[in-house]
């Protein structure tokens, strides 16, 4: 039951910018970290670059649960999961305000679980003809380590390689 | 440049010792080419990595090495098995080839099988599944408790029995830590949960006070991993393990009576109270973390465990007598009010509870396949579809496969 990390972003007109994040990749190897951390980056930009404002989403892929709320003026925040952790825990989390005197209440209020978009992979957040692989390797968010990462664990999805 | 260096490269063995604290961690770096003309180890901490663009020249020039070897085409000294061996198990540890080699080291006491213990915990960090690097690993537990240690004239018997009994524990704590951690690298890691299953029933056969405190350890663990589905697996062999320990079934003597009486101390309280605890542990998971199949399914495992438990020990451990068919009819009007799965119990499946026990505390309710429906019917309100049709699905298993409430 993990957290991996928590962004905060602006959705800008052609691309979103990254405010603020926070990471706990301590469950990932070692040598791996950087790379993980590049790419939840990476996640979390085009995420909230693909959701309207004022929605909610969450976005499965593999192992990985990926929610995202835009408000209204267009800042965003992204958290990502395994699968284990509770969705509505996730989204109380990104509605929170701390200003608000009784936040709890009012997010309760708003966050009806039938106006959260599910997404089943990340590709179906591309528009028609755009491939995930494409945007990778264009992005400026991911180091050639990174990219090479991406290559790799693309490829190791069956557990019968040699290396 | 790379190739000529390809010889102190292969040289693992030597990397992976004289760091302090000592590397608890390999590592394969994502890295497609070489740069900068250096050398593709890193070593940051006690963390070994080693970038992936070397390992195409790496692992076929040892691996050949080890080959030639097999083949008598090529002669290598102890020294350099160990290293040749090393380097190719930090690479592909299911490389069966490379592990026979190093038994044949252990055995002719050129390798120590901690050393080998050590390499194995390595590679693990690296494939948490490795099913070749387990099955060396229990040839080699095995050899370490086969051996046995020099004979000492100055010590007496019962401190060569202590000191035994020492090395028995430290070696069982670390196997335990081993296996957490393949157990944390994978999801479902079956290879390290039977692992650990095989180290139990090796090291601590009958032992109930580590089969407690292994239960009692687990607890936050499955609780942060609800849907790891071997996690919970290993749980239900503790509890079958302890209710063969605490209470074997009870067997007739040949004069018919029932011969539970004469036999060593039957803890059937306790029993109960480790199935009660299992029960308020997997509803708490279940009400708290909804729509996941593995709780429902180590649910099952243990009310049958129960049920099992309950009909080879009849009118034991604190049941108010069965119920008859007519509970059966009334079973879905009763109301939560006088049910004990529902109360909130501060507790755990704690060594400290079943002393409590034994000293007189009132036992909880024992459950019944009464108590399960009503579980059942109290979750049904206000979930959500997929934990619906879970819970669904246990109530028709109860009705079909447990039958008439007990």
């Amino acid at each position: 039951m993990k957290l991996y990390s928590l962004s905060v972003l602006y959705k800008g007109a052609t691309k979103s910018n990254l405010l603020k994040a926070a990471f706990d990749l301590s469950s990932f190897s070692f040598f791996q970290r950087s790379s993980v951390q590049e790419f939840m980056t990476f996640t979390s930009a085009l995420i909230v670059e693909r959701t309207s404002q004022g929605t909610r989403a969450s976005v499965k892929e593999q192992e990985y649960l990926c929610h995202v709320y835009v408000r209204n003026d267009s800042l965003g925040a992204v958290v990502i999961a395994d699968t284990e952790y509770p969705q509505r825990v996730c989204f109380t989390l990104l509605d929170k305000n701390p200003r608000e005197a009784d936040a709890m209440t009012k997010v309760q209020a708003e966050l009806d679980e039938t106006k959260i978009i599910l997404h089943n992979t990340m590709e179906s957040l591309l528009e028609r003809g755009e491939k995930l692989d494409d945007l990778v390797a264009k992005s400026e968010h991911l180091g050639n380590q990174s990219k090479a990462f991406y290559k790799t664990a693309r490829k190791q999805n069956s557990c019968c390689e040699i290396m | 440049m790379f190739l000529s260096q390809l010889p102190v490269l292969s040289k693992s063995a030597l990397l992976l010792s004289g760091s302090d604290p000592p590397r608890d961690e390999i590592g394969l770096i994502p890295c497609p080419e070489a740069r900068y003309n250096r050398s593709p180890i890193v070593m940051v901490e006690n963390k070994l990595g080693v970038e992936s663009w070397c390992v195409k020249f790496l692992l076929p020039y040892v691996h050949n090495k080890l080959l030639l070897y097999r083949q008598r085409r090529l002669w290598l000294d102890r020294q350099a098995l160990v290293d040749i061996t090393c380097t190719l198990l930090l690479l592909n540890p299911d490389l069966t080839t490379a592990w026979n080699v190093r038994k044949e080291l252990v055995e002719c006491g050129a390798l120590s099988p901690e050393r080998d213990l050590y390499l194995g915990k390595l590679a693990l960090s690296k494939s948490p599944k490795s099913p070749e690097t387990w099955i060396h690993r229990r040839w080699v537990l095995l050899h370490l408790l086969q051996k046995a240690p020099p004979a000492d004239q100055n010590q007496t018997d019962a401190e060569r029995s202590r000191l035994l009994g020492e090395q028995l524990a430290q070696t069982l704590q670390q196997e335990m830590k081993v296996c957490a951690d393949a157990a944390c690298r994978y999801p479902s890691n079956y290879n390290a949960w039977s692992h650990r299953i095989w180290v139990l029933q090796r090291l601590a056969k009958g032992n109930v006070k580590v089969f407690l405190d292994e239960l009692s350890s687990m607890r936050p663990w499955v609780s942060a991993h609800v849907s790891d589905h071997s996690g919970f697996h290993y749980r239900q062999f503790l509890l079958q393990e302890l209710t063969g320990a605490l209470a074997p079934p009870a067997g007739c003597s040949s004069n018919g009576e029932r011969s539970a009486v004469e036999e060593p101390p039957h803890d059937l309280p306790a029993v109960q109270q480790l199935f009660c605890h299992e029960l308020e542990l997997v509803s708490d998971l279940i009400r708290s973390f909804p729509g996941h199949e593995t709780l429902w399914s180590h649910r099952r495992h243990v009310f049958f465990l129960w049920h099992r438990w309950k009909e080879q020990h009849p009118g034991d451990g604190g049941d108010e007598g069965g119920d008859p068919a007519e509970g059966a009819q009334t079973r879905l009007s009763q109301t939560s009010a006088g049910v004990p799965m529902e109360v909130e119990r501060g507790c755990s499946s704690d060594p400290q509870d079943i002393k409590r026990l034994r000293r007189g505390v009132p036992l909880p309710q024992p459950p019944t396949s009464q108590t399960e429906h009503v579980f059942v019917s109290g979750l049904l309100d206000g979930c959500g579809p997929e934990q619906r049709s879970f819970a669904l699905a246990y109530r028709k298993w109860l009705d079909t496969v447990v039958g008439v409430p007990s």
